[in-house]
């Protein structure tokens, strides 16, 4: 009777840290922390060493720095605004809000001031403009295999 | 140091990158209509997301169209507004810009706009400029513009003419004053530039000399309601602006210093009832506007306010229309809007915005009663005056509500795409301070409590 008792304490004890733990353990695996699915990339042979600093990358998506450090231009190419991989990436690997993006932007191509970045309609489109595109930049998936590109890692 | 260092193997100095000669050649006008016309189609699918329009790899194409409509009660608003609808308030812009070589950028965009009585929709070069900046490290750069630049000036005076880039329909007005667009919109001359890219934010320092620009129209119908021409002096300006690294938080400083001199070939000008007013032929004026800018970001929120001192100086320019007859005006505005995107494409506004023309009469009574004393003197030293015609005159003597305007806004935006948006607007207004007189011209006749509803359909590319 007793031991009955311990075992069925136990089971309970077990099934209250497994509703406890599972919520934790779904959340770290939902959606929300795709940021490790998704990776910056860039041509191979790009003049930059990985790690790079999350500043730099920011400020190279935000087209404030446009040139990579051997003098060569940067290009920019991102999904559309509303695209979820666009979102993930800027709120996860950037640290900014779509939105914000957006107005750095307009910012600069409506006064005149610089360029905004290359918007395309897929992630093929993406791997595949990245791939031949000199100095180029964007992000994809991680799981994308490509010769062609290299993972650039965020300190 | 943004980037970490990396082996010098890597390093191969091009800085010139070659561009095909036959690319530039290829674009003939016909192609670029054809293209227009194709993007045109396009953002009116509600399918597309984006278009990419590169003619080739360091060439771009950006514009906007917009189109409102402004119904109102008491005043009219770009066009004839009150109780039925206008749709007189049309901007249309093209860009292009071309970056020869990293770190120079060439770039011109032509904007026509379409605003009651005061814009015809004419084409003008809005800016039409040379940038080049120099890394000295790489987080850290110098540069300059020449050529006509938009005048950066808050947070919004640089995409001013872009629906998409505006908090609301219409910019707020206490601060972005339509009545005084021209002068502070863009400028023929230089510009330096300083860049600190750091950890702890983005610091930019931009520094301007050159000549306004201005029209007739400007002074004609905005704020003096005089029939010459202003002629732009040698002026400054300047903007220090904060933005931290996460871009939540942004804060800046700009200034101006905008000498103006005023010339008329006529002395009299004539009024919409017949009557001659006499203006002088001689004056000056000098702006010295002053703004502070604060906005915090969230996901959601986005919280801005904007406070400007602003500085009116004139002298020779006394007269009964001239509603600033104070010889140093000392103008005052401010707002605090808040923004909402409480789902996906949706956003929700709201701001209050107030302004008054001279803050040491901010209900504007003694301003009426200098302009009623001069209007009564003039009546006094005009022989045989008609009393039909002295009631005509005395229809120009500048209202009390005329010195200040407050205005609270409620509006809701949808991002169709991220190329195509619409919105809807309510503003509930006490004050005519920033009333565009073009529609308006009889000070007498404005009202002191109006509406004013609007629609508005923008696209981008």
């Amino acid at each position: 009777m007793k031991q009955i008792t311990n075992n069925q304490l136990s089971k309970r004890v077990e099934r209250c840290i497994v509703s406890l733990l599972l919520p934790l353990v779904l959340l770290t695996f939902s959606p929300m922390s795709a940021a490790e699915d998704v990776v910056a990339v860039v041509r191979k042979g790009t003049p930059v060493a990985t790690p790079i600093s999350r500043i730099a990358l920011s400020s190279i998506f935000s087209m404030r720095l446009t040139t990579w450090p051997d003098g060569s231009a940067i290009r920019v190419f991102v999904l559309p605004d509303d695209n979820q991989l666009h979102s993930i990436f800027s709120k996860q690997i950037l640290r900014l809000f779509p939105h914000q993006l957006r107005i750095a932007w307009d910012r600069l191509v409506y006064s005149g001031t610089g360029q905004a970045p290359v918007v395309l309609n897929s992630i093929d489109e993406m791997a595949t403009r990245i791939a031949n595109t000199p100095g180029a930049i964007g992000y994809l998936p991680k799981d994308t295999k490509d010769d062609n590109l290299a993972v650039l890692n965020v300190e | 140091m943004l980037f970490k260092q990396i082996s010098p193997h890597h390093y191969k100095y091009r800085l010139f990158r070659p561009i095909p000669i036959a690319h530039i050649f290829t674009v003939n006008p016909r192609t670029i209509a054809r293209k227009l016309g194709l993007i045109f189609l396009l953002s009116f699918s509600l399918n597309t997301n984006c278009l990419s329009f590169e003619l080739f790899d360091s060439v771009q194409i950006h514009g906007f169209v917009s189109q409102t409509m402004f119904l109102t009660s008491g005043n009219n608003m770009f066009g004839p507004s009150i109780s039925n609808p206008s749709f007189d308030f049309t901007e249309l812009g093209i860009n292009g810009s071309w970056s020869p070589i990293p770190n120079l950028l060439l770039s011109m965009q032509i904007i026509s706009r379409r605003a009651g009585n005061g814009y015809d929709g004419s084409p003008n070069v809005d800016f039409g400029l040379l940038d080049y900046s120099h890394y000295f490290e790489d987080d850290y750069k110098i540069g300059f513009r020449a050529g006509r630049i938009r005048i950066p000036y808050g947070l919004y005076n640089d995409t001013r003419d872009v629906a998409f880039t505006r908090p609301s329909i219409l910019l707020p007005q206490s601060v972005y004053f339509e009545g005084t667009r021209d002068f502070t919109i863009s400028a023929d001359g230089l510009l330096i530039y300083a860049e600190l890219l750091k950890p702890w934010g983005n610091l930019t320092l931009e520094l301007f000399g050159g000549y306004n620009r201005s029209n007739e129209l400007d002074a004609k119908f905005s704020f003096l309601s005089l029939p010459g021409n202003l002629e732009p002096n040698p002026g400054f300006s300047g903007r220090l602006n904060y933005e931290s690294y996460d871009a939540s938080l942004r804060f800046a400083l700009s200034g101006g210093y905008i000498p103006m001199d005023y010339k008329s070939s006529s002395s009299l000008i004539v009024g919409p009832t017949g009557t001659l007013i006499p203006t002088p032929t001689k004056g000056k004026l000098t702006f010295t506007p002053i703004l502070l800018s604060s906005q915090y970001n969230t996901d959601k929120w986005t919280f801005t306010s904007e406070y400007s001192p602003f500085f009116i100086n004139t002298s020779g320019l006394n007269t009964v229309v001239n509603p600033f007859a104070d010889s140093n005006n000392f103008a005052q505005s401010y707002y605090f809007q808040v923004a909402y995107r409480f789902a996906p494409k949706w956003e929700l506004m709201t701001r209050y915005d107030a302004m008054y023309t001279n803050s040491h009469d901010q209900n504007g009574k003694e301003s009426e009663l200098k302009s009623q004393y001069l209007i009564h003197q003039l009546i006094k030293n005009t022989p045989n005056l008609s009393s039909l015609e002295a009631y005509n005159l005395f229809q120009f003597a500048s209202p009390a509500h005329s010195h200040f305007a407050k205005t609270l806004t409620v509006g809701l935006r949808y991002d169709i795409s991220p190329m195509m948006m619409i919105r809807a607007e309510y503003n509930y207004i006490n004050g005519t301070a920033w009333l565009p007189t073009q529609g308006n011209p009889i000070p007498g006749e404005t009202k002191q409590y109006w509406d004013m509803f609007g629609l508005q359909v923008s696209i981008r590319f």
